[in-house]
């Protein structure tokens, strides 16, 4: 006779000890993958309190796009069923991430205030200002013959149009970014934890004075658009907001800094595929821009809860349970992409997962691309022949949350500036927000931002 | 060649118009994929839509 401990040996016989949050899983990465996608395409793992981990590229997609039986929710009142929402292990201080922690109707009527922000022809509007920020940040560097990647280029742009497109003064930049980035890097147990949480808060309490200015007078963003916002006929509560701002802002900060970061250090690694990169930008650019995204994941993957009784891609699974959907391993898959551990700026077919998939896709995604490309466009104009230093490269410890890189220095041959610095740029770029009203949605403002002095 | 997105599947993440911007337009607001032609693909397009149905992630693209 079968008792239930029978089927659920069964159900979890494709085991697998899976801790992404070791260093050991970073410095494995490859042989892992390999082993998991061989062997066990989901498996069950022990590690905190027990989790499905999906990492076979089919699985993953089956899985992910089965909103039926998958639930995103952070019930942190524990007012519904207790779901503990995208992150394994729960942190210790539970806060709802914003719709990415959300079920639909809520996470259909957020993204809905938030598309006509961030569609492709919303983005485009931004290119100009982009442009001016990535030549100021050169500018500060140029004629020295050295950068730090991450900290004169990576780190800034991504914060700098994220807040103007929240609606928030450019100015605050500074004070945004570093707690987003440490936030991310820092581990639990170390002595600048203090530290970090401390600028945390002074970002939250920023955060909360822009969203309460705004209510009371508002001005273009997507701040605005929240604030006025009906969650399911309601004004959502202020905390839900937060979370909401602290989702767009987490996801608009690290994740490209990261693809920037790996992708420069890559390409002063292979300066033949950099040249190519340079001559055939027109037809390699793009298909280059979605193999980096595949081959360095920036969000390596996200959980979800069980939410009814289900069998997708041939594994059974019972309500409550939790799985890891890894888009990382999912992109290393050797079914959909042929000799997955290498770089082919010009795949083809590269149907990867790094934006997710589903009803979550990365609202930011459009974005993230083109920062990405005028950062690396202009590096590759300006100082073709950089090199990263690979004793000054600092790689986050762990890629659990985000495989992303604290430092990346560079030396180049030295070049002239062209324009402004940064501080006079920002207050360029802030006197032309305000006047064109760039952070309107798309339905209110079609026209490109114009650039004048 | 007749290629049709699905808006069931499609969920904007925008490869197809990046491939074939001929084939495939987006929406300005969420940036979800339609395309262009009712009728036949011209043959000198129906190279880059099959490359662009083969990269969607969502596999939304549906060739006949």
């Amino acid at each position: 006779m079968s008792t239930d401990a029978d089927t659920d040996a069964e159900r979890k016989k494709n085991k697998y000890h899976f801790d992404r949050h070791t260093p050991e899983y970073r410095e494995h990465f490859e042989e892992i993958t390999t082993e998991m996608l061989d062997k066990c395409p989901v498996a069950w793992s022990d590690t905190y309190g027990g989790h499905w981990v999906a990492a076979g590229h089919d699985e993953v997609f089956a899985l992910a796009r089965s909103a039926e039986y998958l639930s995103n929710d952070h019930d942190v009142n524990n007012e519904r069923k207790g779901y503990k929402g995208i992150t394994i292990p729960t942190p210790d201080v539970e806060f709802q991430g914003g719709f990415l922690e959300m079920d639909p109707p809520a996470q259909r009527h957020y993204r809905q205030a938030l598309n006509p922000y961030l569609s492709p022809a919303a983005v485009a509007r931004w290119t100009p200002v982009v442009d001016e920020l990535v030549r100021a940040c050169l500018n500060e560097h140029i004629e020295t013959g050295r950068i730090d990647f991450v900290d004169h280029l990576a780190n800034v742009v991504p914060a700098v149009l994220t807040l103007a497109m929240l609606g928030v003064p450019l100015k605050n930049w500074s004070l945004y970014c570093e707690a987003v980035h440490a936030s991310v890097y820092t581990r639990h147990d170390s002595p600048e934890i203090e530290r970090v949480r401390a600028d945390q808060m002074t970002m939250f309490r920023d955060m909360f004075g822009q969203m309460t200015e705004i209510k009371a007078n508002p001005r273009p963003g997507m701040i605005d658009a929240l604030v006025r916002a009906e969650i399911n006929g309601k004004t959502p509560p202020d905390m839900e907001l937060l979370g909401v701002i602290a989702l767009v802002i987490g996801g608009g900060f690290d994740t490209t800094t990261a693809l920037t970061a790996h992708s420069l250090e890559w390409l002063s690694e292979h300066p033949a595929q950099r040249e190519r990169l340079s001559r055939e930008r027109d037809t390699l650019l793009d298909p280059a821009t979605e193999e980096f995204l595949r081959f360095f994941t920036p969000a390596p993957g996200d959980a979800r809860t069980i939410s009814a009784d289900c069998e997708i891609a041939g594994t059974q699974f019972k309500e409550g349970e939790r799985l890891w959907l890894s888009w990382a391993m999912s992109n290393r898959d050797p079914s959909v992409f042929p000799h997955p551990n290498e770089i082919d700026l010009a795949r083809t077919g590269n149907r990867h997962h790094s934006f997710g998939l589903g009803l979550h896709r990365c609202i930011g995604s459009n974005v993230a691309r083109m920062v990405f490309k005028r950062m690396l466009t202009d590096v590759l104009d300006r100082i073709p022949d950089f090199r990263c230093d690979p004793a000054g490269a600092v790689h986050y410890e762990t890629i659990g949350v985000i495989q992303g890189m604290q430092h990346l220095p560079a030396t180049f041959t030295p070049g002239p500036r062209i324009g402004d610095g940064l501080d006079q740029t920002i207050a360029r770029m802030q006197v032309i927000c305000d006047e064109q009203r760039l952070a309107e949605p798309v339905t209110v403002r079609k026209a490109s931002a114009e650039i004048t002095d | 060649m007749k290629v049709h997105v699905d808006p069931e599947r499609c969920q904007g993440h925008t490869l197809c118009s990046m491939i074939a911007p001929d084939v495939f337009q987006l929406d300005d607001i969420d940036g979800h994929s339609t395309a262009v032609f009712d009728g036949d693909v011209p043959v000198d397009l129906e190279a880059k839509a099959t490359e662009a149905a083969r990269s969607c992630p969502e596999q939304a693209i549906v060739i006949s």
